[in-house]
C-alpha cells in the first residue's frame, strides 16, 4: 500500500467509540490538510452510523483484525505498525485524542 | 519530509495495562519506530500509565505480561523508561529511594524504569522531533 | 515551541485535569510557552465560587488563580461548551476568557496535548 506523499499538517490518532465525547470534538477540529487515522476502540467506527461523518480515513489493520473488521468495505486505507510511524513522520504534528 | 527522514520519539503512555490497550499499541509502534531506523529518546509514564512499571504485576500465565514486555524492549534497546514521581507516589508505585524516603515497607519499581519528574516530559517535548501519547481509550 | 494543553473532563469526579494541569505548570517552569483550554465539560473547571472542603480535595479554582503567576499564558474558554453548561463570561474565574473552539484555534500551537 502507497501512503500519501503529500505533507500532512495534523495526523489526528483518535482510539474512542463514537459515543466517546473526545470523537466529535476530534472530527470538528479537523483542518483541511489533516488526516485521521483509527485505533483501538476507534476503529468500531468505520461500522457505526458514524461513518458518514469521516473524512478520509486511515485505521490500524491489527486493530481491524481483532475486532473481525475489514477495512476497505468501509472506505478505509488499513495501515500496519511500520506505516502508521510513516504517517507520524509525514505529519508536520500530531495530536492523540 | 518523506517517510525516510530520521526522526526522534518520545512516547508517553497514560493509560494502565490490563485496563487499556495504551501499553500495547505504544510497543508495537516503538518496535515499528526502531525497525524503521527511528530513535525513541524516551517513554514516559504518566497518569495511569506508570501501573505499567509494577514489578508485582502478576497477569494469568497465558496473557502477555506488558511490564516484562516493555521492561525487555527498553533493555534491549537502551531506552530510558521513566514514570513520573507524582503519578507514581500517588497510586503506589516507588523505588528504593522513596521507599526510603517514605519509610514505606516494600518498593515495586520495575528494572529499568525509573522514577523521575515532569521535567524529563519537558525535555523529551524540546528534544524529539515528536512527542506522541498513548491514552486509555475511556 | 507552543503548547495548548486540552482539559475536557469536569474537576473533582477525575483527577486527569489536575495532571494536565501539572503539565501546563510543569512546562510554564521551563519558560515553554503553554496555554490551557477547557471544553466539553472541562469548562466547569472555570466557575467562580468553589468549595470543594467538603469532599477534602483542593480547589482547583485555587490552584487556576496560580496560573498567571506560573507563567501560563491563557486560560480559555470554549465559548459553546460555556454556554451548554450555562456559563455567561461573568461567572468565569479571573483570567479566564472565552474562545471559539475551532481548528483555527488548535493549528495556531506546535503541540495540542491531552493528560488521559
Amino acid at each position: 500500500m502507497k501512503l500519501p506523499m503529500s505533507q500532512i499538517h495534523t495526523l489526528h490518532i483518535l482510539n474512542k467509540t463514537p459515543e466517546h465525547p473526545r470523537f466529535n470534538e476530534c472530527l470538528a477540529m479537523m483542518g483541511p490538510d489533516d488526516a485521521l487515522v483509527l485505533t483501538e476502540n476507534g476503529v468500531t467506527a468505520l461500522w457505526s452510523t458514524s461513518k458518514a461523518a469521516l473524512p478520509k480515513v486511515f485505521a490500524t489493520k491489527a486493530d481491524l483484525q481483532a475486532r473481525g473488521l475489514v477495512a476497505e468495505a468501509n472506505g478505509a486505507t488499513s495501515v500496519d505498525y511500520p506505516e502508521l510511524v510513516d504517517l507520524t513522520v509525514q505529519a508536520k504534528r500530531v495530536i492523540s485524542w | 519530509m518523506s517517510e525516510n527522514t530520521h526522526n526522534s520519539f518520545t512516547l508517553v503512555i497514560t493509560g494502565a495495562p490490563y485496563t487499556t490497550q495504551a501499553p500495547q499499541t505504544a510497543l508495537a509502534f516503538a518496535r515499528a519506530a526502531i525497525a524503521k531506523g527511528h530513535t525513541i529518546d524516551r517513554i514516559f509514564l504518566y497518569g495511569d500509565g506508570v501501573h505499567l512499571a509494577s514489578s508485582l504485576t502478576t497477569p494469568p500465565s497465558d496473557e502477555t505480561h506488558w511490564p516484562n514486555a516493555w521492561a525487555s524492549f527498553l533493555s534491549a534497546n537502551r531506552v530510558p523508561g521513566v514514570a513520573c514521581v507524582a503519578s507514581a507516589l500517588r497510586r503506589g508505585l516507588v523505588d528504593e529511594n522513596e521507599q526510603k524516603r517514605h519509610e514505606l515497607t516494600s518498593s515495586n519499581l520495575l528494572a529499568p524504569f525509573e522514577i523521575a519528574g515532569l521535567g524529563e516530559w519537558v525535555e523529551g517535548n524540546i528534544k524529539s522531533s515528536k512527542t506522541l501519547y498513548f491514552h486509555g481509550g475511556h | 515551541m507552543t503548547t495548548l494543553i486540552v482539559i475536557d473532563q469536569a474537576p473533582y469526579g477525575l483527577w486527569a485535569g489536575r495532571e494536565a494541569l501539572d503539565m501546563a505548570f510543569s512546562l510554564a517552569t521551563f519558560d515553554q510557552p503553554v496555554s490551557l483550554l477547557f471544553t466539553g465539560a472541562g469548562v466547569n473547571w472555570l466557575r467562580k465560587g468553589q468549595t470543594p472542603d467538603a469532599i477534602e480535595q483542593k480547589s482547583v479554582e485555587r490552584n487556576l488563580s496560580a496560573a498567571p503567576v506560573f507563567g501560563i499564558e491563557q486560560l480559555l474558554a470554549d465559548e459553546a461548551s460555556c454556554q451548554r453548561y450555562g456559563l455567561s463570561p461573568d461567572e468565569l474565574i479571573d483570567g479566564a476568557n472565552m474562545a471559539r473552539g475551532s481548528s483555527g484555534l488548535l493549528a495556531s500551537y506546535t503541540n495540542v496535548i491531552f493528560s488521559n
